[in-house]
Formats: structure tokens, C-alpha cells, sequence
């Protein structure tokens, strides 16, 4: 029972940060209809940035971070220019574009940081609180709070500020939403950059939790895809607990299967999506039949 | 024959010829390299036909060819089995885990699809470095040289020949595939697969089978590289592999099987050419592919025609005039026992939303039957429902005495019924003459084991259904119009291609949804004479419209839905006067006198 309990926490703070990726995924997936297999680079860049910063100028955390999401930020912003011309036409081509980009990033960051990984040293160096028995590290306290910020800060966002109103207008309909004066460009570029953030946030705490290496992009971003498809893609809240149930989801594999825990997640993830195609919420869709 | 197929098979000869003679200027190291490069082309060639002509997002090639390769490489050192048993049961393998990875694609597409095949594919990867059997990440080596009556395989030259063989094959078998009925229906389902499913097309088999072919591709390009590197391992068939893939799929041209191969051969020399600069190599080929989706999505393989065009548009594009349609012979008069089509205490509801609400409507044979109603009175989602799109949530739809409601939409295709689409849903990257002949096709999905054990006959019946398609073309004033994309042809022939399309389906009952949408007065009423005329070779029409004109003087009898209900039926004179009618449509019945005005001239 304990071990259960303590593979349960150590899964729900690796599927916060799987939540965070998984949340830039929907976000602009809803605003602009676009999958961005790049993603995933993206994380592994915001990773290796604060990393950097952290290691090398001793700088704090959360400032190696705010300048990481800036950079990331960037990365956003040229991917989306890049594909604007496909926005809205061929779903398919775009998809395909972004998972260029992802091959690009990928081996930029080959060539900036090397093909071998480092480690990075948590940033709190407190020893784990024992809850009745359960070994908590502060450090997973402190990421699951985050991401809990920066869920409430973008469902705010969303839903309180002119801005949010309007990507969400656009994400139900570009067209309406450009006569009624909205500049959809605009609004798909902040998604993107918002997304990206996100991206980096994840990348940065997630840092101290795994090795930093140039590949970890490809299982974040997908393991991301994964929650945010399983929580009803398109869906933030949906994603949030998607991103989470595949992080406890591995966490129990990688308990009872060892090596094989890729495999398991892959396939129960796949028997579950063949089930309920739409996820646990349903998708937020920005395609109409 | 023709001057371009005498060029075509003078070019066919030279390249063989250039790829039989190739290996005498090879050095060991060359011909190593064209080895891998045409395992690769192979591979292409199957993802292409699964992606560029299906249209189903596959991550998961590269997997079927780890599996290949794996399972011959196990099969022949740890059962000791031969090699090219080893290899049958390799394919065969290949083909089951092709068919279980297809199987999402039933429920899935796009996105959805790419990230469960590229899961799948990860998964794949997880279990060749773990499992004991596979040899872990040091893989399997000393697979033995597969025999064959005395020929040194172990020599690369000679494992040139058989590799080209069997990518000669594997490329003919694909562009044969991609020329005749069964392409011309996977690559519709592409297109729009809700309108395939409504010619008629299998859309779940035909996904199967998409999946099927190119995990066989990939099977065999596996069991080829078990037998030429005789060395297995983990990183061969890792994702960075897939993207490579993808990247020769995407630059060659994906919906091109030739130039997927071409993409497959230029990728592989570059990488080549960069090999001691891997990194900036992968950051060329990404950039390119990023480069090839906004500015050329066609890839290489589309470049010619895209010149050609630009070349064209200096001359002035004159479209060949749209013909007279030929009236159809009469058919047998109805008979009247019972009716064709009836709907009966039919309800569709969408969440909160009642959509359709206890609808009966009961269509005799050999009737045109009109459908009006304000925007949003449930006339679409009735043919939605009566076509199989939607599942009806109480009651039932009877074709000729015969429930069919809850079918999906090809079986009711091929049981008769067949529809136009108010938006318009041609097959964007077919031609008209494709159109027309998916459409003319009715055939099942399980007629092409043909492809494997009788090709002649596939070609026959191509041949046949081409000849009919010339037949409908002509029927329909569409002669000049056959070889052009639907995409580039006004309106108003693109409303008369669909109408065309929908009546090769030779149904009983045809749907037109807004028929008349866009047209002028003039093609309104040629749009009347046709309907006329199908009607009279004896097919039943039930047609929702806006247009009142043409639904007063087409529509023998005319049912009124609003809000999801039936409010009037009748003749067209007698639902012009209704009060609940004339309430629906203007809101208030106390504006009514101002209709009685209107009306006469309506009706003419």
C-alpha cells in the first residue's frame, strides 16, 4: 500500500509537468487547429536553456527560467510564421511541417550542447518531507504548485481578459472572428507563444527530474501529446488531468514492467484511446464536419 | 501506341538498363551504400501509398521494418529455421502487426492517428532494447546469407540484383495499384472520406488495407536487410529513422509513388554526401521539409506539372463549354406497391439539442419529393440520417420496405441510395473522370484478391468502368471536362459533376441537398429538366431547396420541417398557403397578407 501510494506521487509530479506539456499542446491546438509535433523539441530546448543559465551564470532558478520562456517564446513565434500560409488549409501538410521544425531544433541542440545529456541539481536542496511514512520531495511539491499557477494563470487568461475572449472566438471560427475585427494572426501567434512558454516551464522543471539530453524531447512531447489526447484534446482542464493520469499511468508500468514501461503506456494508452476516441472530456474541436 | 508511351517505355528501358549496369562502376563501399538506398526507396514507395494515396497518417513504418528484420533475424539464429522461411514468417508477421496498427484508424485520423502509430512505433523500439529474444541494444548478429541456388548472396553486388527486383516489383505493384479501381477508391477516401463512403467505398476495409500494404512493404525492405547487413539492432528502426522517411515521402512527392522513391534516392545520397556532418545534415532535411509543405506540398514529383502551369498561364486558360445533358431513356413506370422510402417516428438529438423531433414522411416510388424549411429545421441532418452519417436516435428509415437506418453510409450506398452534399464534396485531387469513376465502381472491397492472382482482370474491368465513364460524361454535357481537377471548374459545373457522380451510383433514391445553390436562372433550369429526366428513367428524388421557383414547378409533392418538425405537407400550392408555413417563415402570422401576392407568381 505504501509503495502504491508513493508510486502514485511520484507519478502525479512527473504528470504535472506532462499536464504543462500537454496544455501547450491543447492551447493551440484549439486556437488554430494546428498539432505541433515540435512541441516536444520545444521542451527539450526550454530544458536545456534553464539548465544552462542555472548551471553556468549561477543565476536563480526562476530567472534562468522567465529567460527561457522568452527564448522558447521566439521559437513559438517563427514556427508560426513559418506555417501561417497552411493555416486553415491542410491540416495534414501542417502537421508534417512542425514535425520538420521538431527535426531541426532537435539537432540544433545537438550542435549547441552536444549529443551526450547532463544532469542538473535540484534547485531546492531541502531534505523529503515524511508524511506518515511517505517520503515526499520538496522539489515535487514545488512543480506540482507551479504548474498549478500556471494552470489558474492561463484558464484566467482565457476567460477573463479581452485577449483570451478573443482566441477564444477564434478557435471557434476564424472566419467570424476576423469580421468582427479580431487579427487571427495575432491571436494564433500569442497562442503560439503562450504555448511555448508552457513548453519551457515544463522543460525547465522537469530538468531536475530526468537527465537533459537532446532525445528527451521525443518521449516528453509524445508522453504530452498522449495526456493532452487522453484529457479530450482541445480541453485545458481536460489536459491537466490527461497529462496527470499518464504520468501515474508510467510511474506504475515503470514500477511493475522495468524496461518494458514504454511499451506498456504506449499500448493501454492506445486501448484506451480506440475506446473513447474524443478522450475522457471530449475534444474542443476547431473542425466541423 | 501513343508518342508519350513509346517515350515512357524508351525512358522505363534506359533506367533499367542504367540500374543493371550501375554495379560494374561501383566500389565495395558504393554499392553498400545503393544497397541501403534502395531498402529505403522501398520503404518510401509503402509509406507512400499508405499516406500520399490512403491518406492515413503512418509513424509506425519504420517499425514494420525493425519487425521484418527482427523476426528474420530471430527466426534464423535462435530457431534455426532458413532464411527465407525465416522471411515468409517475417512477412506474414509484418502483415498482422500492419493490420493491428491500422486498427485505430477505424476510430481515428490525423493527429490522432500520427501519435498512436508514433507511440506504437516507440513502443516497438522499447521492446527490441529490452527483450532478451531480440538481443537487446547489442541486437542480433551472425544472421546467415539467405541461399539461393548456388549465388553468393553475401556478395553486396549480387544482393544489388535481388533488391532491385523486388523494388521493381514492389513500385510496379504500387503504381498499378494507385492506377485502378482500388487506388482511385483509397485515394477518394483521402480526399473526403465521408463523401467516399457515400459512392459507396468501404472506407474501414479500405483503411485496413492501406495499413496491410505498406506494412508488407516494410516487411519485405526488413527481411532484405536482415539478409544484407546480417546485423540487427535497436537504432536502425529508432524514430529519428521514421522522420528520415518521412522527410524523403514528403520532399519526393507523397502523393507521387515514383517520386516518394526519388525522394527516397536524393535523401539517401545527401545524407551520404554529409556523412561526417550528420548534424547539419538533419538540420538540411528538416528545413527542407518545413520548406516543401508551405512552398511546394506536391514535393519533387509535382514540380514538373507546377512549372507547366506557370508555363500555361501565359496562354489564355479557355474552358470547354459546358455540353447539353442527354435526357435519359424512360424507365419502368413505378410500381405501386408500397412506398420507397419512408421515415418513421424519426428523432435525432444532438446533446441538448433536438435536431429532429417524431418525423414521418412516407416518399412513393417515382416521386420528386421536395423538402423545404427555414435554416437550421433539421433538412440536412434528415439526409444525414437517411444517408447512414448519423445514427438516428429513435425511430427508423425504411427503404423500400427494408429498415436501413443505423447502416453505415456504403452499405446504403450500394443498397441504392445515393446523395449530393450542400457544400459541395468532390474529390479535391481527383480528376472528373475519377470521380465519376469511384463512383461508377460497385464492386466490395474483398474483389481485390484480384490484384494478387488475376491483374488482367483488374485491368479488364478498369477498362470497362472507363468506357462507362465516358458514357456518363457524355450524358451530362461534361465531355471536355474529364481530365480537369473539380477544384478549377466554376460553380455551376461543379454542382452538375456531383449530380453526375451521384447518379453513377445508378441509385434508387437520390438526395440532393440545395441543388440549385449558386446557380443562375439559366442553369436552374437545366437542373430542372435533369431531375426531370431522372426521375422519369424511374430513380425516386426527394430534394431540399431554397429556391422556390424550382420547387413549385419541379416537386409533385412537398414536405415543410421546422424546428426538427414536419409542419405542412401537400401539393406545392397547397404548403404556399398554409398559415403554419407562411408562420414559420416570416416569424408572425399577422404579416401572412402579404404573402397571397407572392404566392401565384411562385407558382407560375
Amino acid at each position: 500500500m505504501q509503495l502504491t501510494i508513493q508510486t502514485f506521487i511520484g507519478g502525479v509530479s512527473l504528470g504535472a509537468v506532462y499536464a504543462l506539456v500537454a496544455m501547450g499542446f491543447s492551447l493551440v491546438y484549439r486556437t488554430m487547429g494546428l498539432v505541433n509535433f515540435a512541441h516536444g523539441n520545444v521542451v527539450m530546448v526550454g530544458a536545456y536553456l534553464v539548465s544552462t543559465f542555472y548551471l553556468t551564470t549561477r543565476v536563480p532558478f526562476a530567472v534562468a527560467m522567465i529567460v527561457a520562456i522568452a527564448v522558447t517564446g521566439l521559437i513559438g513565434v517563427i514556427i508560426e510564421r513559418a506555417l501561417r500560409p497552411l493555416e486553415n488549409k491542410d491540416f495534414d501538410l501542417m502537421l508534417i511541417g512542425t514535425i520538420g521544425f521538431g527535426i531541426v531544433l532537435e539537432a540544433l541542440a545537438i550542435l549547441i550542447w552536444g549529443a551526450t545529456g547532463q544532469a542538473v541539481p535540484s534547485p531546492v536542496a531541502t531534505a523529503p518531507i515524511d508524511v506518515l511514512g511517505i517520503r515526499i520531495r520538496t522539489y515535487d511539491l514545488m512543480v506540482l504548485g507551479i504548474a498549478a499557477a500556471a494552470t489558474v494563470a492561463l484558464m484566467t487568461f482565457l476567460q477573463r481578459t479581452k485577449r483570451g475572449a478573443a482566441m477564444q472566438a477564434v478557435a471557434m471560427d476564424h472566419e467570424a472572428a476576423t469580421a468582427v475585427g479580431i487579427h487571427v494572426g495575432r491571436s494564433n501567434a500569442i497562442a503560439f507563444v503562450i504555448g511555448a512558454g508552457l513548453a519551457a516551464l515544463a522543460g525547465g522543471l522537469v530538468g531536475p527530474m530526468l537527465y537533459v539530453s537532446p532525445a528527451m524531447g521525443g518521449t516528453l512531447g509524445i508522453k504530452g501529446f498522449a495526456g493532452a489526447i487522453l484529457g479530450g484534446f482541445g480541453n485545458i482542464p481536460g489536459a491537466i488531468l490527461g497529462g496527470i493520469a499518464i504520468g501515474v499511468l508510467d510511474s506504475f508500468s515503470a514500477g511493475h514492467f522495468q524496461g518494458y514501461s514504454d511499451l506498456v503506456t504506449f499500448v493501454v494508452f492506445t486501448a484506451i484511446i480506440m475506446i473513447r476516441p474524443t478522450g475522457i472530456f471530449g475534444e474542443t474541436t476547431v473542425n466541423r464536419a | 501506341m501513343t508518342r508519350a508511351a513509346k517515350y515512357r517505355l524508351a525512358a522505363l528501358a534506359a533506367a533499367g538498363a542504367a540500374a543493371w549496369l550501375l554495379p560494374y562502376r561501383l566500389d565495395m563501399y558504393a554499392i553498400h551504400v545503393v544497397d541501403v538506398m534502395l531498402l529505403f526507396a522501398i520503404l518510401a514507395v509503402g509509406l507512400g501509398l499508405v499516406m500520399g494515396i490512403a491518406g492515413q497518417i503512418n509513424l509506425a513504418q519504420i517499425a514494420f521494418f525493425g519487425l521484418g528484420a527482427y523476426v528474420t533475424a530471430i527466426l534464423t539464429t535462435k530457431a534455426g529455421l532458413g532464411f527465407w522461411t525465416a522471411s515468409a514468417l517475417a512477412i506474414a508477421a509484418t502483415a498482422v502487426a500492419g493490420l493491428t496498427v491500422g486498427l485505430p484508424a477505424l476510430r481515428m485520423q490525423s493527429h490522432y492517428l500520427g501519435i498512436v502509430t508514433l507511440g506504437l512505433a516507440l513502443a516497438f523500439t522499447n521492446w527490441t532494447t529490452n527483450a532478451q529474444v531480440a538481443g537487446g541494444a547489442e541486437g542480433i548478429s551472425a544472421i546467415p546469407a539467405p541461399p539461393m541456388f548456388g549465388v553468393d548472396l553475401s556478395s553486396p553486388y549480387l544482393f544489388y540484383y535481388v533488391e532491385l527486383i523486388v523494388f521493381a516489383l514492389a513500385l510496379a505493384f504500387g503504381l498499378f495499384v494507385v492506377r485502378t479501381p482500388l487506388g482511385r477508391r483509397m485515394r477518394a477516401m483521402r480526399d473526403d472520406a465521408l463523401a467516399a463512403g457515400a459512392v459507396g467505398a468501404e472506407v474501414p476495409m479500405l483503411r485496413m488495407t492501406a495499413f496491410l500494404m505498406a506494412s508488407v512493404y516494410g516487411g519485405a525492405a526488413g527481411v532484405l536487410y536482415a539478409g544484407l547487413i546480417r546485423y540487427v539492432a535497436p537504432e536502425t528502426f529508432s524514430i529519428a529513422n521514421m522522420f528520415l522517411l518521412l522527410a524523403m515521402v514528403i520532399i519526393g512527392g507523397r502523393q507521387n509513388l515514383l517520386g516518394c522513391a526519388v525522394g527516397a534516392v536524393a535523401l539517401s545520397l545527401v545524407r551520404e554526401l554529409l556523412i561526417d556532418y550528420p548534424t547539419y545534415a538533419q538540420i538540411g532535411y528538416g528545413s527542407i521539409v518545413v520548406l516543401t509543405v508551405v512552398f511546394a506540398p506536391t514535393g519533387l514529383a509535382g514540380l514538373p506539372a507546377r512549372i507547366g502551369a506557370v508555363l500555361r498561364r501565359r496562354r489564355t486558360a479557355d474552358f470547354p463549354t459546358l455540353g447539353e445533358f442527354t435526357p435519359y431513356p424512360a424507365g419502368p413506370a413505378a410500381t405501386g406497391d408500397g412506398p420507397l422510402l419512408s421515415v418513421d417516428g424519426l428523432s435525432k438529438q444532438f446533446r441538448g439539442v433536438k435536431a429532429l423531433a417524431d418525423v414521418d414522411i412516407t416518399v412513393p416510388a417515382g416521386q420528386i419529393r421536395g423538402i423545404v424549411g427555414p435554416n437550421g429545421s433539421g433538412k440536412t441532418t434528415l439526409f444525414n440520417v437517411v444517408s447512414g452519417f448519423y445514427r438516428p436516435t429513435t425511430g427508423r428509415v425504411l427503404l423500400d420496405g427494408e429498415v436501413v437506418s443505423g447502416a453505415r453510409p456504403h452499405r446504403l450506398a450500394q443498397m441504392g441510395i445515393a446523395r449530393t452534399f450542400q457544400n459541395l464534396r468532390l474529390f479535391g485531387d481527383l480528376t472528373v473522370t475519377d470521380n465519376i469513376l469511384v463512383a461508377l465502381d460497385r464492386t466490395r472491397t474483398t474483389w481485390i484478391w484480384r490484384y494478387l492472382l488475376w491483374p488482367v482482370g483488374v485491368m479488364r474491368r478498369d477498362r470497362a468502368l472507363r468506357a462507362e465513364a465516358e458514357e456518363v460524361l457524355d450524358r451530362f454535357g461534361l465531355c471536355g471536362y474529364g481530365p480537369l481537377r473539380p477544384k478549377a471548374l466554376p460553380y455551376g459545373i461543379q454542382r452538375r459533376v456531383e449530380i453526375a457522380r451521384a447518379m453513377s451510383r445508378r441509385p434508387r433514391l437520390l438526395l440532393l441537398d440545395e441543388p440549385a445553390a449558386g446557380l443562375n436562372g439559366e442553369e436552374v433550369r437545366r437542373l430542372g429538366e435533369i431531375v426531370r429526366s431522372i426521375r422519369d428513367s424511374g430513380v425516386t428524388v426527394v430534394i431540399i431547396e431554397h429556391n422556390m421557383g424550382l420547387v413549385m414547378s419541379l416537386c409533385e409533392h412537398v414536405t415543410v420541417l421546422a424546428g426538427g418538425a414536419v409542419i405542412a405537407e401537400g401539393t406545392p400550392s397547397q404548403v404556399a398557403v398554409a398559415p403554419q408555413v407562411i408562420e414559420a417563415y416570416l416569424g408572425d402570422s399577422a404579416m401572412a397578407h402579404d404573402i397571397p401576392q407572392a404566392t401565384p407568381a411562385e407558382t407560375r
